[in-house]
């Protein structure tokens, strides 16, 4: 008889507990001392008392049992926020005078005296929970969500067509409301819908090129070497974590775009250190010659012009997370989606050709490099280097003028065109045949090439010591003078680098002449001085024909032909 | 063998901490009357009278549909009501018995204004039984609780089918649904809530409320959250 009324009983106790599944009760919400929470009640067993009171309630909706917590709120701000939050309304105030900490936990409308809080807690303790009076880590609340806002932000849902689950208050306003739902805690956080794969950031943010990109998609996931990637998530793949691989919407460690980490390239980072992508892309940037991303911090703004005045490199200024995808043609892979200068010096977005992602920072900008050797025609302004007027140029951004150049390696002809990334990569990419991360983060070759490329004088001749340029410039034919006649007295016998004649991006049309600067001819005048008469010029004669007034390694040229 | 002593001793522990749980609550409690209540009106009342203050045997004020021989002077007050964005139910102006209750809580007619005398015994503002004429902060009333209201917002139980069990433990307890025992016509009232006479109410219950507030169980019997 015993046995049996113990099973009786413990069939109520199972049927109690499931009959709790999704509701209050088995949330942290639960303040009660019956709450599954660790921040409950010493004693205390009503459920609704910590926010509600059935009389002389504070807002009187929803029958508030709390004070109002007071104005001193910092409010969300970005220079991309189409909207401007101020200070907290609505119900986000309610949440607030919980999760702002300034308000004891214990302290309601009703009830003379403070409820005591188990273990000695009053405020809402340090932790997820814990939003404090700075919401600039947070996602913005208390802004109306209109239509317009939507339409002036370009990558926000009409609020018109928001999942009911997803709700604005009485006056259109986004608030802790719309994710949260206090009283059901079914899919975890309170969240009105779940999250994974960012479900519910989704139904109100769409990115453009969002539902191809890698981040999205992705089903890599952690290898397990520290540091977590995802210290903050209970996902386990990029795929599911989506938006939260970079971003939290809460507490969020890195300036106003809510990113994971304060240096955004460790947001970066903590997925392509090899850890979660296959390749440690972040490596490279401790290489000799590199993007210094390390060097500024949350200089990077996308409200930035595309001409970039101030100088800084981040990985943002080149790669656009969101549209980002693994394509072959890199402007359809990993700078698809990213902003440019096109080749007229015009803004461009997103860009068409991968050198307008270059052309930011090396082109009209105050903050492009100076040329690694003096020349007579000094050009910081890359973009003027490469315009298809010049009198010469390496078809970058159009097929070349030379139409004959016998070293030219298959498949390459005169009629290819290269892009940036053929010379500037790493030395470990698939251009420098190796099997590291492609793309121009770093290189043991300065300036970021995938190749040796020796520009000091005297420098004895190897495939190895010009091996850049023989990539594509056949090592035989150039030494056996199958265009200029003089190459391999220059090279070998003279040891004088490429560089010392040829200016490799190209002549301006500014500077150069067609007459003087055809083939890249552009004098290291720190080696290549004038000669007797003063003069140091090329002049070009034809098809492999031309003739030098110059003074180098003391050889007095006057008009000296080939 | 050993599983079953096991499980009689758990038993028996079981019961005997629902026996002693019951004593520990049992001496809070009075028994269920209105004499010794906060409505026992025998102490402002000359001639010690309980019941005068609201009702009368004869020539009782019918000017309340549903006042049972009402003796005490009607409230003529027009109340502000609750809203709220969220709410689905829309309250009208307090009706029913609600009218009655606030005929004193509403602070406007003196408690002992009763059979055509004029009294002055009001509840104050600072008295924590002062409701007022501002119902726009405390829990609706003479609104409209039924299957179709609990369709219309899944946060609340239908009341024709969630049971509840009003002054459990005390001397008169019932079982019936939500709509049978709490909801008179349909509507929730000051009665839904609170036993005006002190009757089921449940041992240690608070401001006469018919279900125990431990748990918030009260609450939860409409809400679901």
């Amino acid at each position: 008889m015993n046995k049996g009324l113990v099973i009786v009983i413990l069939a109520m106790v199972c049927a109690a507990g499931t009959a709790q599944a999704d509701t209050i009760l088995s949330s942290k919400h639960n303040l009660s001392v019956s709450g599954p929470g660790t921040v409950i009640a010493a004693q205390e067993t009503e459920v609704c008392v910590f926010c509600h009171t059935a009389h002389n309630a504070s807002p009187a909706a929803p029958l508030w049992n709390r004070a109002s917590p007071g104005q001193a709120y910092l409010p969300y701000s970005s220079s991309t926020a189409k909207a401007s939050p101020g200070q907290p309304t609505g119900s986000s105030l309610l949440c607030l005078s919980c999760h702002d900490g300034t308000i004891a936990l214990g302290q309601v409308l009703n009830r003379a005296t403070e409820i005591t809080m188990a273990g000695g807690v009053t405020f809402m303790p340090p932790g997820d929970g814990l939003i404090g009076t700075d919401l600039r880590n947070d996602h913005p609340i208390s802004f109306a969500y209109t239509s317009a806002l939507a339409a002036l932000n370009g990558e926000l849902v009409d609020p018109g067509v928001l999942r009911p689950q997803i709700r604005l208050d009485a006056n259109g306003e986004l608030q802790c409301t719309s994710c949260h739902d206090a009283h059901d805690d079914r899919y975890g956080h309170f969240l009105v819908w779940p999250n994974t794969r960012s479900q519910l950031c989704v139904e109100c943010h769409r990115k453009n090129g969002w539902d191809l990109s890698p981040h999205n998609l992705s089903t890599a996931g952690w290898n397990q070497q520290a540091p977590d990637p995802w210290p903050r998530s209970e996902e386990t793949t990029v795929m599911d974590n989506a938006c939260g691989n970079c971003h939290l919407p809460h507490s969020a460690v890195g300036g106003p775009r809510l990113l994971t980490h304060a240096a955004e390239e460790q947001v970066c980072s903590a997925c392509h250190n090899g850890h979660v992508a296959s390749q440690d892309v972040m490596a490279e940037f401790s290489k000799f010659s590199s993007h210094p991303i390390f060097d500024t911090t949350l200089a990077h703004d996308p409200a930035e012009p595309a001409a970039v005045d101030d100088r800084h490199v981040e990985c943002a200024d080149c790669h656009e997370p969101h549209a980002a995808t693994a394509g072959a043609d890199p402007v359809q892979g990993v700078l698809k989606g990213a902003r440019g200068i096109d080749l007229a010096g015009a803004e461009v977005d997103p860009i068409r050709n991968g050198y307008e992602v270059c052309f930011r920072c090396h082109a009209d900008t105050a903050s492009n490099l100076s040329n690694s050797a003096p020349r007579q025609h000094s050009q910081f302004n890359t973009r003027l280097e490469f315009q298809p007027g010049n009198p010469s140029f390496h078809p970058v951004a159009a097929a070349g003028r030379n139409p004959d150049v016998p070293s030219l390696i298959s498949p390459l002809t005169t009629a290819s065109t290269i892009a940036c990334t053929d010379c500037h990569n790493s030395d470990a990419s698939s251009v420098a045949g190796g099997t590291g991360p492609d793309g121009p983060h770093g290189s043991a070759f300065e300036p970021i090439l995938a190749r040796q490329y020796v520009t000091l004088d005297n420098n004895p001749e190897s495939a190895s010591a010009y091996a850049l340029c023989y990539g594509c410039h056949s090592r035989s034919s150039i030494l056996a003078d199958q265009s200029f006649k003089k190459h391999n007295e220059h090279v070998v016998k003279k040891k004088a680098p490429c560089n010392v004649c040829h200016d490799p991006h190209g002549v301006s049309a500014t500077q150069g002449t067609s007459q003087n600067n055809t083939h890249l001819i552009n004098f290291d005048i720190s080696v290549v001085q004038p000669n007797n008469k003063g003069l140091r010029r090329f002049v070009d004669k034809g098809r492999f024909t031309g003739s030098c007034d110059l003074l180098c390694h003391g050889e007095n040229h006057d008009n000296k032909s080939y | 063998m050993r599983s079953e002593i096991t499980t009689s001793r758990l038993a028996i522990v079981l019961q005997s901490a629902a026996t002693a749980l019951l004593f520990a609550v049992a001496p809070m409690s009075m028994a269920g009357t209105i004499a010794g209540s906060d409505h026992d009106f025998s102490g402002i009342n000359p001639d010690g009278q309980i019941c005068v203050n609201c009702h009368t045997p004869h020539n009782a004020d019918t000017s309340v549909a549903t006042a049972p021989l009402w003796n005490h002077d009607v409230t003529s007050a027009t109340f502000t009501l609750y809203s709220s964005p969220t709410m689905n139910a829309i309250p009208g102006q307090p009706s029913g018995s609600s009218k009655l209750c606030l005929s004193c809580h509403d602070g406007t007619v003196a408690v002992d204004s009763f059979g055509g005398r004029t009294g002055s015994v009001f509840i104050q503002p600072t008295d924590s039984h002062y409701i007022g004429t501002d119902l726009s902060n405390d829990h609706p009333i003479s609104i409209t609780y039924d299957s179709a209201l609990a369709t219309a917002d899944p946060g609340l139980n239908d009341p024709a089918v969630t049971t509840v069990t009003i002054g459990q433990g005390g001397d008169k307890t019932n079982t019936g649904t939500v709509s049978e025992l709490m909801l008179p016509a349909d509507q929730v009232q000051c009665s839904s809530c609170h036993d005006v006479h002190n009757n089921f109410v449940p041992p240690g219950a608070k401001d006469l409320l018919r279900v125990t507030v431990a748990n918030s169980q009260l609450c939860f019997t409409c809400h679901n959250k």
